[in-house]
């Protein structure tokens, strides 16, 4: 339990100043039926920065938080000398074997309701193993919160913690300037430290942002307006999360559609299922298969709730082409010919997420959204160093560490450049044998793929279809026969011999 | 340009993504099925997720013989309307030893008749991966949850084994004798599961809406006498109270609210603006400190 020394709001009558906690929330408790989108935010800084208390503070001040809940609280605190408000960190911290669950990568979500908006809270722990935690939590972020204590000013941390952002494709920041009771609530100090940030940021042309100057601990700009800071004309905080742009504003992009399943109703309706990770698409839309290279039209989008006339970016729906084109899951549809890439060789920056580092002898799997393919080589190009930005000399890699990589695969897969498109960009590399993730991964090139390495078993399916898969229906619609080719050469592969697969 | 989509568009397209991985990933799956309204959410995911297919997987009920037998005809109603391979299963031995909420705490008797029954179900059938209805929001030790959170041999969750879940991706490949739990309402909170229910018509057990019910108050909760087997203590007799109930679980253990809501419109506006969270009327979740993550850990759903 930490106490601030310099608390002003410390008096002899601790217990009344708790009770004023008391009164009834600042937000409205209902809220209505369908909220206007998601906003994920990801939280980053240490305990001294007051990240706890922020978070704590925000569920305290702005969401429909229980009445036993906030009881709870009041009772724990009110217990603890000296106290003259709830300790709002115990929202986040309280849970009972939080230091023992001993979760590796440990990323905790909670969930509130604006009156407008849903916001999840993507809360990572800002131990010295935090990049790894970090960059996952981030990969489910729309925005971050960046939260630097007013009287330290901007850290290494804070521009180490940019590098993992923009890696893990986070686009909006929020630097939240905490603590400004602490300094006096003085506009020059928290400027100074917004030119100190602008200086960091400049490296990251992709990100946008925006200063707040809070007090996370008296609430200021948190959900309500500041009094002791009239000179900040911008948004508070939870304004900022109402209007904030989500992942899903990518309608207007070009189409994309990973494909899961391929599902049938018995009478002669053939339609592909997934969800859409970009775009927009309509009834009559030309469509293209990204692995065949087949084009057809789309004849409908069917749900159990009716047709659709259009569709775009999040929904889950199932497509029917116009021709009978041969779609199998892992493929990637799209609108325009030729814009998926296709390749068995991958340029890639991996975070490595495992306990134990990388073995150029061990089994590797290649995951993406909805296709999985052996790995047939993976080279360290070298180790990115989070305060240069540059890549130095490495072999191996380390747990926490973050690489550029050459991958090699047994076959081609269809991605895009993960600063093209989020959705299609990413993997994560899988233990063979375990079946752990070991590392995530951001594409920066695909391409066809270094000519077959010598010494590679080429493993035909033609072989494979004669001799293990001859018990398969021709019109595998289970993806069994590419299951068991994997299999085939996770087991070479294992035993030191390199695999591709022949058509 | 099409309408942007709601949260709760959102969550559902999320949902459906899930159910579809898990189909495409796994050899032998299963539904964890309780009838309760958060299954009926799933239920009904899972229908949209797959159509016009029907369900790949069978319903699993793991029966404790102490549901509320409201429960029951909901669940045998529901497996008829939509011609779901429904599976029941009883833990026979917990049976013959009378392990019962009454007599027994609530730890012990769950044990027995939830986590033991659950395992000797999926043993009987070899599953490799279940689907279940669990929230993240539901309890503190569950906010660190994965989507596929997976099982070492014996069903144990083991938090050093937990991995980790980075974009759109998910990852179903298994090591030797694990298993998976698949939790597709995740991201979903109590709220939402209601506003799904009422936005999509959804049939739900009558036990949520309030009605007169013959019921009696013991330490500042409400009970619902279900049946005739012993549970009123000396002194205490059973009158009408106007009661719903905001969870389902075991009749003797599980709490009643005293509310008016008789309606799935009136429940939402009260669900909206409740004042207490979901799991106070739940006894097992009170019996000790940090119950639920034991439980978890021992392979409580």
């Amino acid at each position: 339990m930490r106490f601030d020394p310099s608390d002003a709001f410390t008096s002899a009558e601790p217990a009344s100043e708790i009770e004023a906690y008391r009164k009834p929330p600042v937000t409205e408790r209902k809220t209505a039926p369908e909220l206007n989108g998601i906003v994920r935010l990801l939280t980053c800084g240490s305990v001294d920065d007051g990240k706890s208390t922020l978070i704590g503070r925000l569920l305290w001040d702005a969401s429909p938080l229980y009445d036993d809940q906030r009881e709870k609280l009041l009772k724990e605190t009110a217990s603890l000398h000296g106290a003259s408000r709830p300790d709002f960190s115990r929202l986040v911290d309280g849970l009972v074997a939080e230091q023992e669950q001993g979760i590796t990568i440990d990323i905790a979500w909670h969930y509130f309701d604006t009156p407008h908006r849903r916001v999840v809270i993507i809360d990572s722990p800002g131990h010295e193993q935090y990049t790894r935690n970090m960059a996952t939590g981030a990969s489910h972020a729309d925005v971050a919160v960046l939260l630097v204590d007013a009287q330290a000013g901007i850290k290494r941390q804070t521009r180490r913690h940019l590098a993992i952002l923009d890696l893990a494709g986070v686009r909006k920041v929020v630097l939240a300037v905490n603590k400004m009771d602490l300094i006096g609530w003085n506009k020059e100090r928290f400027d100074a430290i917004v030119d100190d940030f602008v200086n960091s940021v400049a490296r990251f042309p992709r990100l946008s942002w925006i200063a707040i100057p809070v007090s996370a601990l008296n609430g200021d700009n948190v959900a309500t307006r500041s009094q002791a800071m009239d000179w900040y004309k911008g948004p508070t905080f939870v304004e900022h999360l109402e209007t904030v742009g989500a992942r899903e504003d990518n309608a207007h992009e070009s189409f994309r559609m990973p494909v899961q399943l391929v599902l049938r109703d018995g009478k002669g309706f053939r339609g592909f299922a997934g969800r859409i990770t970009a775009g927009t698409i309509h009834v009559g839309d030309a469509v293209s298969d990204a692995i065949s290279g087949r084009s057809s039209t789309i004849a409908s989008i069917r749900t159990m709730d009716g047709d659709l006339e259009a569709a775009r970016s999040g929904q889950s729906v199932v497509i029917e082409l116009a021709d009978h084109i041969d779609v199998s899951r892992g493929s990637v549809l799209t609108t325009e010919k030729g814009e998926v890439r296709t390749g068995r060789g991958l340029e890639a920056r991996i975070v490595w997420l495992a306990n134990e580092p990388y073995s150029s002898t061990q089994g590797y799997l290649l995951r993406t959204a909805t296709d999985m393919v052996p790995v047939a080589s993976l080279k360290i190009l070298g180790r990115l160093d989070l305060d240069t930005l540059e890549l130095s000399e490495a072999a191996t890699l380390e747990p926490n560490g973050i690489a550029e990589a050459r991958i090699d695969l047994a076959r081609a897969i269809a991605a895009d450049r993960f600063t093209d498109h989020r959705g299609t960009g990413t993997f994560m590399l899988v233990d063979a044998v375990t079946g752990a993730a070991v590392a995530g991964g951001v594409i920066r090139e695909v391409s066809a793929g270094a000519a077959a390495e010598k010494g590679a078993f080429l493993l035909s399916s033609e072989l494979l279809w004669r001799g293990l898969c001859s018990d398969l229906a021709e019109d595998d619609t289970d993806g069994e026969f590419r299951r068991r080719a994997n299999e085939v050469a996770i087991i070479l592969r294992a035993a030191g011999v390199s695999v591709e697969f022949a058509a | 340009m099409t309408k942007p989509l709601s949260h709760l568009d959102l969550l559902e397209a999320e949902s459906i993504a899930i159910l579809r991985e898990s189909a495409a990933q796994f050899k032998k799956l299963v539904f964890l099925y309780s009838a309760g309204k958060d299954s009926t959410a799933l239920l009904h995911l899972a229908r949209k997720a797959f159509w016009p297919q029907k369900l790949p997987f069978p319903l699993l009920h793991v029966d404790t013989t102490w549901e509320f037998k409201e429960v029951i005809e909901f669940r045998d109603r529901t497996a008829e309307r939509f011609g779901l391979d429904l599976l029941v299963h009883i833990n026979e031995d917990g049976v013959a030893r009378n392990i019962n909420p009454v007599d027994y705490s609530p730890s012990v008797y769950t044990d027995v008749m939830k986590t033991v029954a659950l395992r000797q179900a999926l043993d009987k059938y070899g599953f490799d991966a279940a689907i279940g209805g669990a929230r993240r929001d539901e309890e503190a030790s569950r906010a660190k949850e994965r989507v596929f959170s997976l099982r070492s041999p014996g069903y144990r969750w083991d938090p050093r084994k937990q991995r980790p879940e980075m974009w759109n991706i998910l990852n179903g490949r298994l090591g030797q004798g694990e298993t998976m739990r698949i939790f597709p309402l995740s991201n979903w909170t109590e709220k939402d599961v209601w506003r799904y229910v009422a936005r999509e018509k959804l049939d739900v057990v009558p036990l949520y809406f309030a009605k007169e019910r013959p019921a009696i108050e013991r330490d500042g909760q409400v009970f619902v006498i279900n049946d005739d087997r012993p549970f009123l203590r000396p002194g205490e007799t059973p009158r009408l109270i106007k009661t719903r109930f905001r969870t389902l679980g075991c009749w003797p253990v599980t709490a009643a609210d005293k509310s008016d809501a008789s309606d799935i419109d009136s429940v939402l506006a009260e669900t909206l603006a409740a004042r207490n969270s979901e799991r106070q009327g739940r006894l097992i979740d009170h019996d000790t400190i940090g119950a639920m993550e034991r439980k978890k850990e021992e392979g409580y759903f």
